[in-house]
């Protein structure tokens, strides 16, 4: 069955790549069945074939060619000296650096590792010097004091540590509920030791102690007979 | 041996000499594709001027680094990958600053300049004259494309290029390139076709001399 669209895109390529369709008989068949592919086969090949032209008339006159190639000409000198200067300063630099990296070369026969500890490379004297004293300096500075930093103890530090303590609230009205307000207190607690290490030690004893202490602590509570129960919503601090 | 093989035995012998920096071989070598190089430059450019300094600018990339030619490809196939490297690199450059003068005000210097030659009802310059028409037709109609769009079809059409060749060498996909080349020919066939106003013009034009 015919299809324009595909006929369409098979002769365009054709024509693209330059090939006579006639060498085509399944093309031939097919433009010989549609007139409208038939008619726009026409129109491209004309539209194609008058590009093609193009090359002749773009193309400058023979004499346009001689300034042309003398202005190349002279581009390409331009570019050759360019680079040999280029490469007369690397090889300048290579001269003057080679020296020092002369040893580590690679050689026949000896690993870069081997070459690496066999190495010897001439060094001024007086650089030599100054950079072993730079290093016996550093060296007399940051061990003194690394070893001071180490002894210094740690100073005390005190934590915060909350324990809730619920507290009973008898009201009148409703008789049948309790309110619970859970009162947090701060409690210092001071530690003589690393504080990472003992933390957990010092608050396991105070919730021991704590929890002997219980009953004691609230000795002597007596709920007021007005409670004043200040509500904090939605994270305003000031409501009440 | 054929002639296309003589030819490109000497195309290799002169990329060794140009390897050596002989600047004479690689002037050969230019003269033997210098047209070519132009015109794709100048279908791409558009303007005579820009076309020049964009094939000249080809040839530098080529001699810089024509060391790194290994023989494995033809040299034009090589050539012609430097050749869109640059187009691509201009195209996103501010390369083409004369966009608005394009080939139109140089072919209107020539035609008055071959007037008196034309009015003595030379068919050759008639002829020369309708071809330069049908080239301003083209440019105008290239105008209307993208360059990258411009660029695939010039590939496709002139240089013959697959589509496969065209979208590994301007690193796109083979889509955008056949899209490119598509809409190229629409706008061709629009500006050229025989029913176009522009088609007609010339053909009236051509037919009244």
């Amino acid at each position: 069955m015919h299809n324009c669209k595909e006929t369409r895109e098979i002769f365009t390529e054709l024509l693209l790549d330059g090939m006579d369709f006639r060498s085509d008989q399944a093309l031939s068949a097919e433009l010989s069945r549609c007139s409208d592919c038939r008619s726009e086969f026409e129109v491209l090949s004309a539209t194609l074939r008058l590009t093609n032209r193009l090359g002749e008339t773009a193309a400058p006159a023979e004499d346009y060619w001689t300034g042309y190639h003398s202005k190349l000409r002279q581009s390409l000198v331009k570019a050759q000296a360019e680079s040999s200067t280029s490469r007369a300063k690397a090889q300048r630099h290579k001269d003057e650096l080679g020296p020092l990296f002369e040893p580590l070369r690679p050689r026949a026969g000896t690993s870069l590792f081997a070459r690496f500890f066999k190495t010897t490379v001439p060094v001024p004297l007086p650089l030599a010097v100054a950079v072993i004293a730079a290093a016996a300096l550093f060296l007399s500075l940051v061990i003194p004091f690394a070893i001071r930093a180490a002894r210094v103890q740690q100073p005390n530090t005190t934590t915060v540590v909350r324990v809730p303590v619920e507290v009973p609230v008898i009201q009148e009205k409703p008789a049948e509920k309790i309110i619970t307000r859970i009162v947090y207190r701060d409690r210092l607690v001071v530690k003589a030791t690393t504080p990472a290490k003992d933390a957990t030690r010092a608050e396991s004893n105070f919730a021991k102690s704590q929890s002997e202490a219980m009953p004691s602590s609230l000795a002597g509570f007596k709920p007021s007979d007005e409670v004043k129960l200040t509500v904090i919503k939605g994270g305003v601090p000031n409501e009440k | 041996m054929t002639e296309r093989d003589t030819d490109a035995a000497s195309d290799i012998d002169l990329v060794r000499r140009a390897q050596a920096e002989d600047i004479d071989a690689f002037c050969l070598l230019a003269e033997r594709y210098a047209r070519r190089i132009y015109l794709l430059a100048a279908h791409y450019c558009r303007n005579p001027q820009d076309a020049e300094d964009l094939s000249q600018e080809v040839w530098l990339k080529a001699y810089q680094a024509v060391q790194t030619f290994r023989f494995d490809s033809s040299f034009y196939t090589w050539l012609r990958r430097i050749t869109i490297n640059a187009f691509l690199n201009h195209r996103r450059s501010s390369f083409f600053r004369r966009n608005g003068q394009t080939m139109s005000v140089q072919l209107l210097q020539i035609d008055s300049e071959e007037q008196q030659v034309f009015f003595e009802s030379s068919s050759r310059a008639q002829e020369n004259i309708y071809n330069k028409l049908l080239f301003e037709s083209v440019v105008n109609a290239l105008a209307e494309l993208t360059p990258a769009q411009r660029l695939a079809f010039l590939l496709r059409h002139y240089e013959g290029m697959t589509y496969e060749e065209i979208a590994t060498a301007m690193n796109c996909s083979i889509g955008t390139v056949k899209k490119g080349v598509w809409r190229a020919i629409g706008k061709l066939r629009a500006r050229l076709s025989p029913e176009s106003d522009a088609q007609e013009t010339l053909t009236n034009f051509a037919s009244e001399y």
